[in-house]
C-alpha cells in the first residue's frame, strides 16, 4: 500500500474542489486532490455551461447576483481561454410576465449586473432564431465556460506548483485521531489498489455527494439534497448567444451555446440518490417544449443528447422552504465550530460561476485554524493556457484545422480531433476509458455521437496502449453503452436516423455484439 | 415520362426490382431523394445470420424463421424467393459491367467472414475479393493495414480473430506504406481509386509480396479498386502468389459503390431510369388505386403518372421512416401507416445498447403479395408493393438479414407485377404467343 | 417542405444552416464530390458543409478551403438526407469573401451582361485579344484568370436585336416566354434563334421580354448582394408575363436551376413574392418538350439524323431533379446515336475554371469525361449548359452543341442538306 503525506487532501474533482486545492497550492501547501471517478465526472460535467452574469438571481437571490457578476468578471481575467464570450440576452417570451421584466432591470441595477436594454428588432438581428414575439429583451454579460477547459487548467496548474491529482480513487475511509480528521484511505476503482493519506488537513468539495463524506469523518447530520436537473443538447448553435426567459427561474428557461452545440436547460426536482441519473420521457418531453418557447422549431430540430446533474443544494436542518428555495449561494460548514471535529471543513453548494470564490473561503477558513496568514492570489493568478487573455472561440479547431491540414487524418470529425491530438492525449492520459478521452477531447460528442470515431478511437487506442484486444474490446463497447445511456431517451428525427446508421455499422458490420466474451447474456 | 412502373428509393430492395422489371422489358423509373444506401454497406449478400443462435444454412434456417415468425418479411416472402433472388443477383453481378467480378458462395451455407473488428461474420454471397478469408477454410492469415488509413487497424483485427478461433487459424498484421502519389490522407476511397491508375496494382503487389508468408491468406481492406476489382485482385494475386481477399469497414464502401454502380448500370442498359435528386412527398389516385406519384423537385412539384408503385424507402436509416417529437412514426413517401411502433409513453429502447430494442421491428405491414397493411390490417392500395428495410417484423442489423430481405422482397415485386400485367393481357386474342419473362 | 402528412416547415428547416441537423456522416457527399477526388485543397463536402458550419459564427470566417468548392451542386443532390450542403457551402464562401474581400478578377468575371455589351460592339478585336497568347498570360497575371481557360467567342450581335425584328411565322395564343440568359444573348445567338423556331414549330408564340442577367456567377463568387439585384430585376422582368399564364422556357439549365431554386435557397430570398412566382413556371427547354409529348401535343416530324454523339448532363442540369429529358427526345430520332456519358461534372463549374489557381483543378475534374469522350470519339457532345459545352470542346477538342440543336436539324428546320455534318452554332 501507498503512503502519501500532504498538508491538504480535498476530496471531489469538481470545479469547487480543484479549485480549493489550486488556491491552497498557490499558496504554498502541499495538496493531493482526489476524485472517485475523472475530473469533472460530477456535477461540474454535467451543467449547461453557463458563466453566470448574475441575471438569474437579480430578482430572487441579490446577493447570488452580485457574487455572480463579481465572480464572472474575475474568470475572465484568470481563465480566459475556458471562457466563449457570448453575452448573454433575457427575453420576454409571450408566456412570461411582462412585469418581471421591470423587476429584472431594477434587479440588475441594485445588483452590479451590467444590463442594457435593447429592441426585438436588434435581438433578431443577432439571433435570427429566436422567438419573434418577445416583447422586451436585456443584454447582460452572460458567456459559456467549458467545465472540462477549466478543470484540466486547474489541474494543470496544481501539478505545475507541486500538488497531486489522483482521480479514479475512492475515499472509503477518513482517519480520526480523537477530534481531528487526520486522513484517508483511497481505493484506486479500476485496480483495486490502496493508498494512504496522512493530511493536516482535509477539505471536503465533494457536492452532492459531501454529506457521504462527512458521514465518514463521524459527522452525521450533513443533509445535502441532490436537486436533479437534466438538459439536452442540440446539434448545432441554434443561437450563438446565451438566451434566458426574463422570468422567474423556471423549468427550461435558458439556451446556452457551449462549443459546438446548444443545451437547453435545465428542470428542478429534489432528487434521493445522486448517482441516480436516468431521464424520464416526461422530462425530456417538457424541456423540448420549453425550449420551443425561446427558438420556435427547437422541438423539430435535432436533439444530441439528453442528461442529467445534481445541484448540491444543503438544506439548513431548521428551514422548511421548498427546493428551489434552498439556498443556492454557498455554505462553507465549519466542523470544529459546528461539530467539535477538528481538521475538516465542508464547502457545498454554490455553482460553478463561483467557484473561486468558495475555494477562497474555503482555504481561508483553513489558514484561520492553522494560524496562517498567506493571501489568496487566485483573483489575480491566471490560470495555465489563459496567459494570452483571450477567450476561447468555438472556431478555433476549424482554424487549427485550415492552418494545418497536413496528413493528420481527423478520427472524430464531427468535433475535429486529429489523431495525433489523440494519440497525445491517450498517452499523457494512461487511460483504457474512453469516455476519459470524450471529457479531455470531446471524443464522440458531435452528430455521429462516437458513430465513427468510436472504432478508430478503439484501434488507436490499441496500438498506443500496447493493449490486448480484449481490453479494447472493453474499452469500445463500455463507450458505446455510456453514449446510449444519454442517447436513447431523446431519440427521434435526425438523431434516430444517425442511431440506426450507427447499429449498422457496429452491429451490421462490425458485429460488436459477436466479440469473443462479448455476446449479449 | 410515361412510366409503367415508379420505384421510389435505389437501394437494395429498389433496383433489384428496377432491375427485374426493366430486363422484362418494363418501362421503369427510379426516382431517389440521393444516393442509396449500397455505398454505406459491406457489400455482402447476408440472408441470415443470426437467429438466437449463429445460422449455417440460411436457407433452412429462413424456412423455420418464416413458421415461427409470422410477421418477419421472411414469413411474407418463403426461403424458395430467397434463394432465387440470391442467385439471381449473383447472376446479374456475372453479367454486368465490372464482368468477370462476380459474387460467390451460395444460400445454403454461410461463409465466415472477419469484419474490421475481428469478428465472425456470417455471409452467404460475397465479392469474389472476398472470399478466401472464410475462416471455415482459411488456416494462416496475415491481416496488412496501410499506415496512416483511419479505418482500419490490422492488429487489433488479428488478435481477436485468434480469440474467435480459439487459436486455431493463426493470424498476424504488419502494415505498410500507402501508395506513393497519394495526394493526401490514405482514406478508402483515395487508395481504391489510385488502384485503378495503371500499374498501381503491380507494383503494391510487388511490395505485398515481400511481406506474406508462404501459405499465408493476405488480407487487405476493401480497397481493391472501384472499376476494376476483377483484375486488380487477380493481379495481386498473381504476382504474390497467395490467395488474396479484402476485409470491409466504415462507410464508404467500395464494394458496395461496386454493387450500386453494377445495378444502376444493369438499369440503364436494360433501357430503365434513375433520376437522382428527386424527393418523393405523395401520390395522386382515387379508391384504391394511385395514379401518380408526387415529386418534390427545384421550383415546386411534378407528378409522374404510372400504374404500379414499388416503395422501396427503407427504413429509418434511410429516411423512409421517420419518428418525431411526438413520438409517433411516419411512412415519409406515401403516408402509409407504420406497424410495431410503441405507443408514445412506452419504452421505445432498453437502458442497454446491445438489447434488443422495441422500435426496432417497427416498419409497413404488409400481406403475401407485398401490398401495404393499414393499422385496421386491410390493404390500402392495390398497385402500391412495398420492400426492403420499410417492411415490418425484422431487426436486419442485428440477423444479418438485410440484403437477403431487400433482393428476395425487391425480386418478388416484380415478378408479382409482371404477373398482374400478363392477367392484364390475357384479354389478347388467343395465338399470340405470351413471351416469358 | 411537407412530407406526407407530417409537417416539417419551421425556422429552423428552412434555413439552409438548418439543413445541417440531417448530416448522419454517412460520406456518401465525400464519394461524389468531384473537386475533392481531384484535389486535397478541398477537404469534401461533408467537412466544408455541415461540419464545419457547426464551428462557424458571425464572426470572421477561418476555413479558407471552402472557396475551393466548386459549385457544382452534385453533393446536395446524391445526399440520401437532405442536408443543402452545396447551399452551406456557398453561403459560407460569400461569408469569406465578404471578409477577406473579393478580387477585381471576380467582380469583373461575373458580370456577364455588362461583359457582354462592352465586348459584343467590338466582337472581332475583343476575341482576337482573347485569343492573344501574350495577352492572355498578362490576364493571368494581372488579373488571374488562367491563360488556357475556356472563353467564348463574341458573336458581335445579340440575340435580343434578332428578337426584336424576329416575327412569328404562325399567329397563335399559345404564348410561352423565353429566358434566354446572356450566354444565349452575347455569345450563341443563333442558339436562341433555334430555341425559337422549335418553339413556333410547336405552335408556341415566343416572347422575349426585357431581361438581364439571372446573377448566378455573382452569386457563385460569393457576390451575394450583387446577386441579388440582379435576378430580382430578371424576376421583376419576367413576372408580369407569367401572372398572364406563360410558362417560362429556358436553354441554359445552370440559369433556369438559378431561378427554379438557387437564388431562393441560397440568396435567401424565399420572400421575393415575383421570384417565388417566377420560380414554379420556369421549365428546361427539353423538360418542355417532353412534358408536351407525354400530353401528346410535341410534334413528331422528325427526319433521321444520322450522327453519333456524346450527350453529357451538366451538373446544373441534375440539380433540376428531372433526369435528362433530352435522351427522350433523342430517342425520337431515327438513326441518331448516342452515348450517354457517366462522368460527375466537366470542371468549369460556371467561372471557376477560369480562375488561376482553380484551372487544373477544373482540369482534373473534368479528366474522366474527356477520357470517356475521346474513348467513343463522336462527331459532337451534347450538352444544356454554355459554360461547359466551352470547356468540353476546347479539353476534348469535339465539337459541343446544345440539344436544341439536334432537335432543330430533325425537324428540318436547318436549312442544311440532309445528312451533312452538325457544325455546332455556326
Amino acid at each position: 500500500m501507498t503512503q502519501l503525506q500532504a498538508d491538504l487532501l480535498v476530496i471531489g474533482g469538481g470545479a469547487t474542489g480543484a479549485g480549493v486545492a489550486w488556491d491552497a497550492c498557490l499558496r504554498g501547501y502541499r495538496t493531493i486532490l482526489v476524485d472517485r471517478s475523472d475530473l469533472a465526472d460530477g456535477t461540474s460535467g454535467r451543467f449547461h455551461g453557463l458563466l453566470h452574469s448574475g441575471g438569474r438571481y437579480v430578482v430572487k437571490d441579490p446577493r447570488a447576483a452580485t457574487e455572480c457578476i463579481q465572480e464572472n468578471m474575475i474568470l475572465r481575467r484568470v481563465a480566459a481561454a475556458t471562457i466563449e464570450d457570448t453575452g448573454g440576452l433575457f427575453v420576454s417570451t409571450p408566456a412570461d410576465d411582462l412585469s418581471y421584466s421591470d423587476e429584472f432591470l431594477q434587479g440588475c441595477l441594485d445588483t452590479g449586473v451590467p444590463v442594457e436594454e435593447i429592441s426585438t428588432a436588434e435581438v433578431l438581428r443577432r439571433e435570427p432564431t429566436v422567438n419573434p414575439a418577445i416583447r422586451r429583451a436585456f443584454a447582460v454579460p452572460d458567456a459559456s465556460i467549458d467545465a472540462w477547459k477549466l478543470l484540466h487548467a486547474l489541474a494543470r496548474g496544481i501539478t505545475d506548483h507541486g500538488g497531486r491529482v489522483l482521480t479514479y480513487r475512492e475515499v472509503t475511509a477518513l482517519h480520526r485521531d480523537g477530534d481531528a480528521v487526520t486522513g484517508a484511505t483511497l481505493r484506486d476503482t479500476r485496480t483495486g489498489e490502496e493508498t494512504e493519506v496522512d493530511a493536516g488537513f482535509t477539505i471536503n468539495a465533494s457536492g452532492a455527494w459531501a454529506g457521504r463524506i462527512s458521514a465518514m469523518a463521524g459527522v452525521g447530520d450533513v443533509t445535502i439534497v441532490p436537486g436533479r436537473g437534466i438538459m439536452i443538447a442540440m446539434n448545432h448553435r441554434l443561437v450563438n448567444t446565451v438566451v434566458n426567459r426574463c422570468t422567474m427561474p423556471a423549468d427550461g428557461d435558458i439556451l446556452v451555446p457551449i462549443r459546438t452545440v446548444s443545451v437547453i436547460g435545465t428542470t428542478d426536482e429534489p432528487a434521493d440518490d445522486p448517482d441516480e441519473l436516468t431521464v424520464a420521457q416526461d422530462e425530456v418531453d417538457q424541456m423540448l417544449h420549453a425550449g420551443d418557447q425561446l427558438v420556435p422549431g427547437l422541438r423539430n430540430s435535432r436533439a444530441l443528447r439528453v442528461w442529467a446533474g445534481v445541484r448540491p443544494l444543503f438544506r439548513d436542518a431548521r428551514s422548511q422552504s421548498s427546493d428551489r428555495d434552498i439556498t443556492r449561494a454557498h455554505t462553507l460548514l465549519d466542523h470544529r465550530d459546528r461539530d467539535g471535529v477538528e481538521r475538516f471543513i465542508t464547502i457545498t453548494g454554490g455553482k460553478l460561476t463561483t467557484f473561486r470564490l468558495m475555494a477562497q473561503e474555503a482555504v481561508d477558513a483553513m489558514c484561520r485554524h492553522l494560524g496562517d496568514s498567506q493571501p489568496c492570489l487566485t483573483r489575480e493568478q491566471v490560470l495555465p493556457g489563459s496567459e494570452s487573455g483571450e477567450y476561447y472561440t468555438v472556431r478555433a479547431r476549424l482554424r487549427a484545422r485550415e492552418a494545418d491540414p497536413g496528413n493528420d487524418p481527423l478520427v472524430c470529425e464531427c468535433e475535429m480531433i486529429p489523431r495525433g491530438r489523440l494519440e497525445r492525449e491517450m498517452r499523457e492520459h494512461a487511460t483504457v476509458n474512453l469516455d476519459d478521452i470524450r471529457r479531455a477531447l470531446r471524443l464522440g460528442m458531435g452528430p455521429c455521437q462516437g458513430g465513427f470515431c468510436t472504432y478508430r478511437a478503439t484501434g488507436i487506442l490499441h496500438e498506443v496502449d500496447h493493449l490486448d484486444a480484449a481490453t479494447a474490446d472493453e474499452a469500445l463497447v463500455a463507450f458505446l453503452e455510456e453514449r446510449w445511456k444519454g442517447s436513447w431517451p431523446i431519440l427521434y428525427g435526425d438523431q434516430l436516423r444517425q442511431a440506426r446508421l450507427d447499429d449498422w455499422i457496429y452491429q451490421g458490420l462490425l458485429d460488436v455484439e459477436h466479440l469473443p466474451d462479448w455476446s449479449a447474456t | 415520362m410515361k412510366p409503367e412502373v415508379v420505384v421510389v428509393g435505389s437501394g437494395m430492395s429498389g433496383l433489384a426490382a428496377g432491375v427485374a422489371l426493366a430486363e422484362a422489358g418494363v418501362g421503369v423509373l427510379v426516382l431517389a431523394k440521393g444516393a442509396g444506401s449500397l455505398q454505406l454497406a459491406p457489400g455482402t449478400i447476408d440472408l441470415l445470420g443470426y437467429a438466437g443462435e449463429r445460422v449455417t444454412d440460411p436457407l433452412s434456417a429462413i424456412a423455420k424463421l418464416a413458421d415461427r415468425d409470422p410477421r418477419h418479411p421472411y414469413a411474407l416472402l418463403g426461403a424458395e424467393a430467397v434463394a432465387d433472388a440470391a442467385r439471381w443477383l449473383s447472376s446479374r453481378v456475372a453479367e454486368g459491367p465490372l464482368a468477370p467480378y462476380r459474387y460467390v458462395g451460395s444460400p445454403e451455407q454461410n461463409m465466415l467472414l472477419p469484419t474490421a473488428l475481428g469478428v465472425l461474420r456470417p455471409s452467404a454471397l460475397v465479392p469474389e475479393t472476398m472470399a478466401a478469408a472464410d475462416l471455415r477454410h482459411a488456416d494462416r492469415i496475415v491481416v496488412v493495414g496501410f499506415r496512416g488509413m483511419k479505418d482500419f487497424y490490422p492488429s487489433l483485427i488479428a488478435e481477436n480473430l485468434m480469440r474467435a478461433t480459439g487459436g486455431a487459424v493463426s493470424v498476424r498484421a504488419t502494415q505498410i506504406d500507402p501508395p506513393s502519389g497519394l495526394d493526401g490522407e490514405p482514406g478508402t476511397f483515395r487508395l481504391a481509386r489510385s488502384l485503378d491508375r495503371p500499374g498501381e496494382a503491380a507494383a503494391l503487389a510487388a511490395r505485398l509480396a515481400a511481406v506474406v508468408q508462404d501459405d499465408e491468406v493476405l488480407a487487405l481492406p476493401a480497397v481493391l479498386s472501384i472499376g476494376d476489382p476483377h483484375g486488380v485482385w487477380e493481379t495481386l494475386q498473381r504476382v504474390i502468389g497467395r490467395p488474396v481477399c479484402e476485409i470491409p469497414t466504415l462507410p464508404p464502401s467500395v464494394p458496395g459503390l461496386r454493387l450500386f454502380d453494377t445495378l444502376r448500370a444493369l438499369l440503364r442498359r436494360a433501357g430503365g431510369r434513375l433520376v437522382t435528386g428527386s424527393h418523393v412527398v405523395g401520390t395522386k389516385g382515387s379508391g384504391d388505386r394511385v395514379e401518380a406519384v408526387r415529386v418534390h423537385v427545384s421550383g415546386g412539384e411534378r407528378s409522374y403518372p404510372t400504374r404500379w408503385v414499388v416503395l422501396a424507402t427503407g427504413g429509418v436509416a434511410s429516411g423512409g421512416l421517420t419518428l418525431d417529437p411526438d413520438w409517433r412514426m411516419w411512412e415519409t413517401a406515401l403516408g402509409l401507416d407504420v406497424a410495431g411502433v410503441p405507443a408514445p409513453e412506452e419504452l421505445r429502447f432498453s437502458s442497454r445498447y446491445l438489447d434488443p430494442h422495441p422500435l426496432s421491428r417497427a416498419g409497413i405491414a404488409a400481406d403475401r403479395d407485398l401490398r401495404p397493411l393499414d393499422a385496421d390490417g386491410a390493404r390500402r392500395w392495390e398497385n402500391v408493393l412495398v420492400v426492403g428495410a420499410a417492411l415490418a417484423g425484422a431487426e436486419p442489423w442485428r440477423e444479418k438479414s438485410g440484403e437477403g430481405i431487400a433482393l428476395a422482397s425487391g425480386h418478388r415485386a416484380a415478378q408479382l407485377i409482371l404477373n398482374a400485367e400478363r392477367r392484364v393481357q390475357e384479354t389478347v386474342p388467343e395465338g399470340v404467343a405470351e413471351p416469358i419473362a | 417542405m411537407s412530407v406526407a402528412g407530417h409537417d416539417h416547415d419551421d425556422v429552423l428547416g428552412d434555413l439552409m444552416r438548418g439543413s445541417l441537423d440531417h448530416c448522419v456522416k454517412c460520406t456518401i457527399c465525400e464519394q461524389y464530390c468531384p473537386v475533392s477526388a481531384a484535389t486535397p485543397l478541398f477537404p469534401g463536402p461533408k467537412y466544408a458543409g455541415p461540419q464545419s458550419e457547426r464551428f462557424r459564427t458571425d464572426e470572421e470566417s477561418v476555413d479558407r478551403s471552402v472557396d475551393y468548392c466548386s459549385g457544382c451542386g452534385i453533393c446536395t443532390q446524391v445526399c440520401p438526407q437532405g442536408v443543402h450542403i452545396a447551399e452551406i457551402n456557398s453561403r459560407a464562401r460569400a461569408k469569406l469573401k465578404h471578409d477577406t474581400g473579393i478580387p477585381l478578377r471576380d467582380r469583373i468575371i461575373t458580370r456577364s451582361e455588362i461583359l457582354g455589351k462592352l465586348g459584343t460592339p467590338v466582337a472581332p478585336l475583343a476575341n482576337a485579344s482573347l485569343r492573344n497568347r501574350p495577352l492572355r498570360v498578362l490576364g493571368e497575371r494581372a488579373l488571374g484568370i488562367h491563360r488556357d481557360a475556356p472563353v467564348p467567342a463574341f458573336a458581335g450581335r445579340t440575340f435580343r436585336s434578332w428578337a426584336k425584328h424576329h416575327v412569328a411565322a404562325v399567329p397563335t395564343s399559345d404564348r410561352v416566354v423565353f429566358f434566354y440568359g446572356c450566354g444565349t444573348d452575347y455569345y450563341e445567338p443563333r442558339l436562341g434563334e433555334m430555341a425559337v423556331e422549335i418553339l413556333e414549330h410547336n405552335g408556341f408564340a415566343v416572347d422575349t421580354p426585357k431581361q438581364g442577367c439571372c446573377g448566378l456567377p455573382l452569386q457563385s463568387s460569393g457576390l451575394f448582394e450583387d446577386a441579388r439585384r440582379y435576378v430580382r430585376r430578371l424576376a421583376h422582368n419576367l413576372a408580369p408575363a407569367v401572372r398572364g399564364g406563360a410558362t417560362i422556357v429556358a436553354v441554359s439549365t445552370s440559369c433556369s436551376l438559378m431561378l427554379k431554386r438557387e437564388a431562393i435557397e441560397i440568396l435567401g430570398l424565399e420572400d421575393d413574392a415575383e421570384l417565388r412566382l417566377v420560380s414554379g413556371r420556369v421549365r428546361d427547354i427539353c423538360e418542355f418538350l417532353v412534358d408536351l409529348h407525354d400530353e401528346g401535343r410535341l410534334r413528331t416530324d422528325f427526319r433521321p439524323v444520322d450522327a453519333r454523339v456524346a450527350y453529357h448532363a451538366p451538373c446544373q442540369q441534375q440539380g433540376h431533379g428531372i433526369g435528362k429529358p433530352a435522351l427522350d427526345l433523342f430517342a425520337l430520332i431515327e438513326r441518331l446515336h448516342v452515348d450517354e456519358m457517366d462522368a460527375r461534372c466537366c470542371g468549369i463549374a460556371g467561372t471557376y475554371g477560369l480562375k488561376r489557381e482553380k484551372y487544373e483543378i477544373a482540369m482534373a475534374v473534368g479528366e474522366p469525361l474527356f477520357k470517356q469522350i475521346r474513348a467513343v470519339s463522336p462527331g459532337l457532345v451534347v450538352c444544356d449548359s454554355e459554360t461547359c459545352r466551352w470547356q468540353i470542346e476546347k479539353a476534348s477538342g469535339v465539337p459541343s452543341v446544345h440539344p436544341v440543336e439536334i432537335l432543330h436539324r430533325a425537324y428540318g428546320l436547318s436549312n442544311v442538306p440532309d445528312g451533312s455534318a452538325i457544325n455546332g452554332n455556326s
